[in-house]
Parts: C-alpha cells; sequence; structure tokens
C-alpha cells in the first residue's frame, strides 16, 4: 500500500516511510526517556553504581576478591553487571513498548515492532554510554577498567546487545499476546543475574554444575567481555562465541517472525 | 476514490462475537462528502476505522487509491510528558516530508490551535478542549484527499467550532469528508451523500437527507415532516421578533409618541410569546430523536 508524503504529493516507498517512522520515533523515545523526568539521567548512572556498591560491600565481607583470577574484583564486577543490564535493558524495556503506544497505530504508517526496534536500539546506545563513563570514572579512579582487547570486547558487548535485542523482539510480541508472560519475565531477571555468573565467578562452582551454566548464553557471552578487559582473566572452559550468536539469531529471528504474523492482533489490543 | 468490499468484521470478545459489520460494499467517489447515519452500535465507528486502515477487516478489503487521514481529532496518539510542539513535530516526522515539511506542519497546527504559550508545555498539562484543538489542527495541517471525522466537529468551545467548520468549508472541491456524527444539521450541511448503516448492513444513498430519512424511518421516530414544520416556524417566528424589536427601536430613536411605542412593545411581547410556543413544539418534537445540533 503507497504511503502519501504529505507535503510534496509524491508517494513514498515502504522503506522511506518505515526510515521516516524509525526517525520521529527514535527522537521521540529519546526525548521522553532522557529529558521528561528529571531524574532519568540520574537513576540510569547511579542504579549501576549502587549496584556496585552493594556488591562490593557483600563481596569485601566475605573476602571474595582472592577467588577472580587474572582480574581485580570491583572491575570484574563492574563489567560484568553492565554487560548484564545490557541484555536485561534490551529485554525489559521493548516488553512495554506495544502497550505504550497504542495510541500511535492510529497512524498507518506504524506498526508495533517500530517501537520495540527504536527501544532496543536507544537502550544499546544509552547502556553503551553509561558504560563509557563508567570505564572513563573507573580509570580515573584508578581502577583497572582499560580494555584490553578493545575489539574482543567490542563484539562481545555487541554480541550481549544482540541477545537482549532478540529477547525483547521475542518477549515483546509474545506479552503483548499473552500479558502474563510479562510478568514471568520480570520476575526472573533478577535469578537470571545469579545463573549468569554476574556476581559469583563461575570457576567457583562444581563442574556439574558449570555445565548446567553454560547452557545459558548470556554466560557465555559475559564471560567473553570479560576476556576483552582482562587479557590474563581465567574464564570457565567451553565458552563459545557461536553458540551467542546462534541463541541471538535464532531469537531475533523468532521475534521478528512472531511480530510479523501477529502484527494485527499486537495492533487491535 | 475508496473502495469497500465484502467487509466483515466482529470484535473477538469472552462470548459476544457477532458480526459488526456483514458484507459492507460501497464505492465512495472522489471529491464527495458522506455521512454516516446509524443507531449506536450500528458500526459506524468501526466502518470509518477500517476506511482509515486502524483496523483490518475479517474478510474483504477496502482499498483506498487517494490519501485518508486517521479519524480527526485523534488524541490517543499524544505523549502526555511531552510538549505539544514535539508531539506535532512527531506526527509530522511520521509522515515526511522533511525538516522544511515538519516546520511547515508545526507552523499550521500553531496557528490554527491558537492554544498560545501553552503549545510548548506538556500534553499532560492541557485541558480537554486545548487537547482537542491540538488534535484537530494536526489533522488539518496535513493536505488529505479525504478526511475521516468521527464527532471531530462536538469538541471546542463555539469560537473554534465556528473555525472548524470554515476549515472544512474551505476544502470543500479540495479535499473530501467521511464523517459519523449524530448532529445532523452538520451532517446536512458538510455532506453530499450518506451511508445508512443497520445492523451491519450498509447502504448508499446520493443525498444525504435520504439517509437520515433512511435512518429515521428504522428507528421508529416520528416523520420528521411536522419536526421541519416547526422547525421552519421558529425561525419564521425568530424573524418577526427580530422585525419588531428593530422596529420600536427606530420608532425610539425617531421620537415616536408614547401610544405608538406601547402598541410597539405590545407587539414584540406578543411576537416573544409565539417564538417562546414554536420553539416548545419544536422541543417536543426534537426530543425523541435527540440528534439534531
Amino acid at each position: 500500500m503507497p504511503e502519501a508524503n504529505s507535503s510534496n504529493g509524491g508517494v513514498r516507498t515502504p522503506w522511506q516511510v518505515a526510515r521516516s517512522v524509525w526517525f520521529a520515533m527514535f527522537m521521540r523515545e529519546t526525548i521522553s526517556r532522557t529529558m521528561a523526568d528529571r531524574f532519568a539521567w540520574f537513576w540510569m548512572i547511579f542504579e549501576p553504581v549502587a549496584f556496585v556498591g552493594i556488591f562490593i560491600a557483600i563481596r569485601t565481607m566475605i573476602r571474595g576478591d582472592r577467588f577472580v583470577i587474572g582480574a581485580d574484583f570491583i572491575p570484574w564486577l563492574i563489567v560484568g553487571l553492565m554487560g548484564f543490564f545490557l541484555f536485561r535493558e534490551g529485554m525489559n524495556r521493548p516488553v512495554g513498548a506495544i502497550e505504550a503506544n497504542q495510541g500511535l497505530f492510529a497512524y498507518r504508517q506504524v506498526l508495533p515492532i517500530d517501537p520495540v526496534l527504536v527501544r532496543i536500539v536507544l537502550e544499546g546506545l544509552l547502556r553503551t554510554f553509561i558504560f563509557l563513563i563508567f570505564i572513563v570514572g573507573g580509570i580515573m579512579l584508578g581502577l583497572d577498567l582499560y580494555a584490553d582487547l578493545p575489539m574482543f570486547a567490542m563484539w562481545a558487548w555487541l554480541s550481549l546487545w544482540a541477545l537482549g535485542a532478540g529477547a525483547g523482539l521475542t518477549i515483546s510480541a509474545a506479552a503483548a499476546l499473552v500479558p502474563e508472560i510479562g510478568r514471568v519475565v520480570k520476575m526472573i531477571s533478577l535469578p537470571l543475574m545469579l545463573i549468569s555468573g554476574v556476581i559469583i565467578p563461575m570457576s567457583l562452582k562444581s563442574y556439574h554444575l558449570q555445565q548446567l551454566m553454560l547452557y545459558n548464553p548470556i554466560a557465555h557471552a559475559i564471560e567473553f567481555l570479560r576476556l576483552g578487559f582482562f587479557e590474563n582473566y581465567k574464564t570457565v572452559s567451553g565458552i563459545s562465541m557461536l553458540y551467542v550468536w546462534m541463541f541471538a539469531l535464532a531469537l531475533i529471528a523468532l521475534g521478528m517472525i512472531l511480530h510479523l504474523r501477529f502484527a494485527e492482533e499486537l495492533k487491535a489490543k | 476514490m475508496i473502495e469497500v468490499n465484502g467487509l466483515y468484521k466482529r470484535y473477538h470478545n469472552h462470548r459476544y462475537n457477532d458480526w459488526v459489520l456483514k458484507d459492507v460494499n460501497l464505492t465512495i467517489p472522489r471529491g464527495v462528502s458522506v455521512g454516516l447515519v446509524g443507531p449506536n452500535g450500528a458500526g459506524k465507528s468501526t466502518l470509518l476505522r477500517l476506511i482509515g486502515g486502524m483496523d483490518t477487516p475479517e474478510r474483504g478489503e477496502v482499498k483506498r487509491r487517494c490519501r485518508v487521514s486517521w479519524p480527526i481529532g485523534l488524541t490517543g496518539g499524544f505523549k502526555g510528558s511531552m510538549t505539544g510542539r514535539q508531539n506535532v513535530q512527531f506526527v509530522a516526522r511520521v509522515h515526511g516530508g522533511g525538516g522544511q515539511g515538519v516546520k511547515r506542519v508545526i507552523e499550521l497546527v500553531e496557528e490554527f490551535a491558537e492554544i498560545g504559550s501553552a503549545f510548548d508545555r506538556p500534553v499532560q498539562t492541557y485541558s480537554s478542549g486545548m487537547r482537542s484543538r491540538l488534535a484537530f489542527g494536526l489533522s488539518l495541517a496535513f493536505d488529505f484527499d479525504v478526511y475521516l471525522s468521527d464527532e471531530a466537529t462536538s469538541v471546542g468551545d463555539r469560537a473554534f467550532k465556528a473555525k472548524a467548520k470554515q476549515a472544512f468549508r474551505d476544502r470543500v472541491g479540495k479535499a473530501s469528508l467521511i464523517m459519523v456524527s449524530h448532529g445532523e444539521a452538520i451532517l446536512r450541511e458538510m455532506c453530499q451523500a450518506g451511508i445508512f448503516l443497520y445492523e451491519g448492513r450498509a447502504q448508499w444513498f446520493d443525498e444525504i437527507d435520504d439517509a437520515i430519512a433512511a435512518y429515521h424511518d428504522t428507528s421508529g421516530m416520528p416523520d420528521p415532516a411536522p419536526l421541519r414544520e416547526a422547525r421552519k416556524a421558529t425561525r419564521k417566528a425568530r424573524q418577526e421578533l427580530r422585525a419588531a424589536k428593530a422596529a420600536h427601536a427606530q420608532a425610539q430613536a425617531e421620537g415616536a409618541g408614547q401610544a405608538h411605542l406601547d402598541t410597539l412593545t405590545a407587539s414584540i411581547k406578543r411576537k416573544r410569546e409565539q417564538l417562546r410556543q414554536h420553539k416548545a413544539t419544536l422541543a417536543a418534537f426534537k426530543e425523541p430523536t435527540d440528534d439534531d445540533d
């Protein structure tokens, strides 16, 4: 269906329509995410700071520093938390996107997948920006937060983003069709952090437990991210980037299929 | 031109899922404004949403061979935490046209909505009237071939209503309207053709008056003929009263005798009484139909 261009009377191609929708939604989301709430920026930076602070307090009490081999504990924890937050936000933020933008589907050009894609990209950019702030702040405070293998770290960061995007795409469609799914996803984000080896190093666990934990692609990606930051870090054996990307691409494909198949149902809710 | 072929629509609820629209076939020619009439729940808004592409039919199709607006006065797409300007900017960007086009749309809306400095305040601080003004201005800022209106003209104060009507009149010839309204006066004024919806079926009338008459017939309302008569009589009485008042004022200005002035005053009183009676008759007719502007 050709869409009308309002200014020159010409007909826009579907690609042009999609691009202008993405641009408009991106600007809208950016404004409402970063400027509408006075404390938006504060929380974005304070939340990880508070998390890191709490865990450092807990871990120093039980003297956990020695268990991480080949890396300082605090940078190790910051990198892990940031990586996990990237995934978690990529998964959680899109869930409410369809419902929050229901009113926009009155404009024929806007599809349910548009707010989801825009939020995934925006969250990725914001998290990357915050991570950079943390890296710069950490280095200035004398922490070893400098990536030893920058390209490797970036690739791992990208893989976590893709993983979050896949989960976000799939769950946003599923949660809009079955609202209970959204609630369950919110509930599992904390346990997910525990089984992804964010706080307690996986190498501390028994071999059998490690094998179970290695079914979780987030754990793989976070270990890779740490490897990119700390060259001498001793990861568990058996982590595979291929596994992460297979998972990520499968989820992205599944999410897109769901959005395509149920586009009308998602709109009409 | 808009073509509607074999359209079926129902909503899936828990138990109740009867057809809202059953086998609707219509061809709306280019440049013809159409009024949709029918009782509540007949599917008027549903048909409008389907024509606007906000909803998809179960069966059948809607072919839009022209630029069709979203329903005018739609406020659902506004984000409360963002300013009116930002919301307008968003819609303008969605519809493309580049930086210049977006700027032009914003200027048009700002000018039409007349909400002053509130344009740069968050939409959640708006009154419902201000919100409607913004939404209305937004629809008119784009050059659509067909505008959809679901009771859009019933919002706003007197001045804004007049302005909105004028805006539509200005577009006659360039654009047409498809409107749902229970205000029959405005339907008669704005539309040429009519679609009467009843029990899920649609019937096309080349004259809006015929569509309204068909609606009145099926709704078991009194024949609109006496109503029309009463309306005419009221109008006449009002004119007479005005004439009598003018005569009185003129006589006073010319310094006529007291006796003459007294007769004129009595005449005004009599005319006023007549008008009151006619109005009462009209109101008695209007009450059961209850759908005139």
